[in-house]
């Protein structure tokens, strides 16, 4: 209104200036269409309209004879007032169209602008700091936009920067949960999920009035990316440390087996060869036998001890094969005669083609560790079973032996690392790591192991793992 | 044939295990000589000739592995031990691929060491022209010119590739072939991972010629590295 008003009065000055300055129609009429110009790019084409119908009254009045008063006599003048009106029309229009496109442009360019600076922003992030508020507060800052929340799906946080309610927070909560977009255009909130190709990663509710859809997209993939950018590095720093812990591992325990196994090998390779030689007294023969099979016992003890060392503190990696129980039952028996302090063992196995999908050394090793510790364990003289058998669809070896009753509340004690039972912790040697990670490897092939164990009954250890017929490879 | 004749050339780089391997295997009447790591061994294998060389696969500057590929490449028909403390299944395979006849895991009896040594020693003596040579071992014989399989006597009917597999196996009985060998020889170079498709060969096999396939005693499995051919002189299989 204010546009056509100020129009409309400066049409009228100047038209009545240019009469006193005994202008001629035609040069009034092109100062009239600069000034419905002029109104049409100030203030849009209606307030032009009203000014070029305020100058037709103009020209009429004072140019159109008979002048000063509003009649037009010659047929000519309305021709050229018709002109008039209709070239100011359509230079009017015209020119609000060319100005409004100019500023489309304009504020495309400087969203793109903003697009690329929060762009280059978000891949300079500190990477020590979680991403979610650095990325809200740039949005505010760069976008200008009034007030930010962001939903982080996999840190289960909500970040915000500007004027946020608890009423956005949960918007974005929820546009996660719901996983769809909405545009409120009434309270100019803008709902966004961030996603990663098709899976939804988190959400982003933007408040601001002048956001226009295609922005607010760009606004959202770039959070999207940033986001999942920051969870890549995570993982990455994560599995370098992983990495960099087991290479240590590794090296340690590689130059503890040096350690051991070389000067086992100087002597098993002494022994061995004197023996070999055949050139020795009966009495001196059975000395070296006896350091020999010692060296060979410290060997398998500390094969053993670094083996588990190495499975311990490491997450066990499977190298599954089909396992037939019986004849690893048989090869332990009888690798491991030495440590049954001459208790005997009775094997009970009706299939004898009992098999697993397992780790064979590890399995081997688990029941090792059982047999070992019943004899260790178990009343003197008193035998020691070692059964296997189906139960739907697991196997389970149970190791049973006499005496030592475990306490109860030492039953699940007993599988964590360097427990040793107060009952027991005495009266034999043991390195604390056996059990704990017989359980491992348990819980490694799906699983489990637990123990019985009463005054009447004895002791059995029970380790399940689930079945497999197949003939060995 | 007798170990006099055999000269090994021993490879480690720690002094009291040459010392030890030294005295010992002299006194047994090889005729050893000492190398105290890669560079040294080859250059020695390129000025004299060897029967047979233990290679430490640790050793500072070049590694045991890299000396069995060097010398590998300068006599292909050389054989060649490995010698390692870790009882680690990718190192073994690793030299194994690069070309070594067999590996003794340290601590060892010098009893099993000299098996070893011999069987590899004689596998390298047998000329290529027997390559066509009926194979006895056990009760498996296997005439190649016949492609023909038997066991105590009676034909046992198998597939050609059953057959390649079974000839491969024999041929190098004793010695450890990797899964990714046994593919690259019998099925061609553009195979190497197919680790199932070999495992059901070697099961169809063992169900044809073993009395108990589950507790196989010819084609034996050497766990997470390959399968091996009983030896022709092990205890119970005379030749």
């Amino acid at each position: 209104m204010v546009g056509a008003v100020a129009g409309a009065a400066a049409t009228l000055l100047l038209s009545y200036c240019a009469f006193r300055l005994h202008f001629n129609l035609p040069t009034t009429g092109f100062i009239d269409l600069l000034v419905v110009v002029l109104t049409a790019l100030r203030f849009g084409f209606w307030e032009a309209t009203g000014s070029s119908l305020v100058a037709i009254g103009c020209l009429d009045y004072f140019f159109v004879t008979p002048i000063l008063t509003f009649h037009v006599a010659d047929p000519q003048n309305w021709v050229a007032l018709a002109s008039f009106e209709i070239t100011a029309l359509i230079v009017s229009r015209l020119s609000v169209q060319a100005q409004r496109q100019m500023q489309q442009a304009i504020l495309q360019r400087c969203n793109a602008e903003k697009l690329y600076q929060l762009s280059r922003s978000i891949l300079l992030l500190n990477r020590q700091e979680p991403p979610g508020p650095q990325i809200a507060n740039l949005i505010k800052k760069i976008i200008e936009v009034d007030a930010v929340a962001i939903f982080d799906s996999a840190l289960v946080r909500l970040d915000t920067a500007g004027t946020c309610t608890k009423e956005d927070e949960e918007l974005a909560r929820n546009t996660y949960f719901r996983n769809t977009n909405h545009d409120d255009l009434e309270l100019y909130k803008w709902q966004r999920v961030l996603r990663l190709g098709s899976t939804p990663i988190g959400a982003i509710v933007l408040c601001g009035f002048y956001l226009a859809p295609l922005l607010v997209d760009a606004i959202a993939s770039l959070a999207g990316a940033a986001l999942e950018r920051a969870r890549s590095f995570d993982k990455e720093t994560r599995a370098e440390a992983a990495r960099q812990t087991e290479q240590l591992r590794t090296t340690v325990l590689d130059g503890l087996a040096h350690a051991f196994k070389t000067p086992l090998t100087v002597i098993l390779t002494c022994t061995s060869g004197l023996l070999e030689m055949k050139t020795l007294s009966p009495a001196q023969a059975e000395l070296v036998e006896l350091i020999d099979q010692h060296s060979t016992r410290l060997d398998a003890a500390a094969t053993h001890l670094l083996r588990m060392a190495q499975l311990e503190s490491a997450e066990i990696r499977l190298r599954r094969e089909q396992v037939a129980i019986f004849p690893v039952i048989g090869e332990i028996l009888g690798k491991c005669s030495a440590q049954l302090w001459g208790h005997s063992v009775q094997v009970c196995c009706a299939n004898k083609d009992l098999a697993v999908s397992g780790d064979r050394e590890l399995l081997a090793m688990t029941i090792t560790e059982l047999v070992v510790n019943a004899a260790k364990y178990s009343s003197a003289d008193s035998p020691i079973t070692v059964s296997a058998e189906e139960r739907e669809n697991y196997v389970v070896i149970s190791v049973h032996n006499e005496g030592s009753v475990i306490a109860f509340k030492d039953r699940e004690l007993i599988f964590e690392r360097f427990y040793r039972s107060s009952a027991t912790k005495y009266r034999a040697s043991g390195s604390g790591i056996g059990l704990s990670f017989a359980k491992k490897t348990a819980e490694a092939h799906q699983g489990n192991i637990w123990v019985n164990s009463a005054t009447e009954t004895g002791t059995t250890f029970f380790l399940s793992l689930s079945a497999n017929r197949k003939e060995g490879t | 044939m007798s170990p006099l004749q055999s000269k090994v050339l021993l490879v480690d780089d720690e002094p009291s295990v040459r010392r030890a391997l030294h005295a010992t295997l002299s006194a047994l009447g090889f005729d050893i000589e000492e190398a105290s790591g890669g560079e040294q061994a080859v250059s020695f294998v390129r000025t004299e000739r060897y029967d047979a060389v233990l290679l430490d696969i640790n050793m500072p500057g070049m590694g045991g592995i890299e000396a069995c590929r060097a010398i590998r490449r300068l006599f292909p028909g050389l054989p060649i031990l490995m010698l390692t403390v870790r009882d680690n299944e990718d190192d073994k395979i690793e030299a194994l691929d690069a070309g070594a006849d067999d590996y003794v895991t340290k601590p060892f009896h010098v009893g099993e060491l000299m098996a070893r040594v011999r069987a590899a020693v004689r596998r390298s003596q047998a000329t290529q022209d027997d390559y066509n040579a009926v194979i006895t071992i056990g009760d498996i014989e296997l005439d190649p010119e016949r492609r023909l399989v038997r066991k105590s006597g009676n034909i046992i009917h198998l597939t050609p590739k059953e057959f390649d597999l079974l000839r491969f196996l024999m041929w190098h009985a004793g010695k450890p072939l990797t899964h990714a060998r046994l593919l690259t020889s019998v099925w061609g170079s553009e195979y190497g991972k197919e680790f199932e498709y070999l495992r059901t060969f070697v099961h169809q096999l063992r169900t044809k010629l073993e009395d108990n396939p589950s507790r196989p005693e010819y084609i034996v499995t050497d766990s997470h590295i390959g399968y091996r051919f009983r030896d022709a002189t092990q205890k119970g299989l005379g030749s």
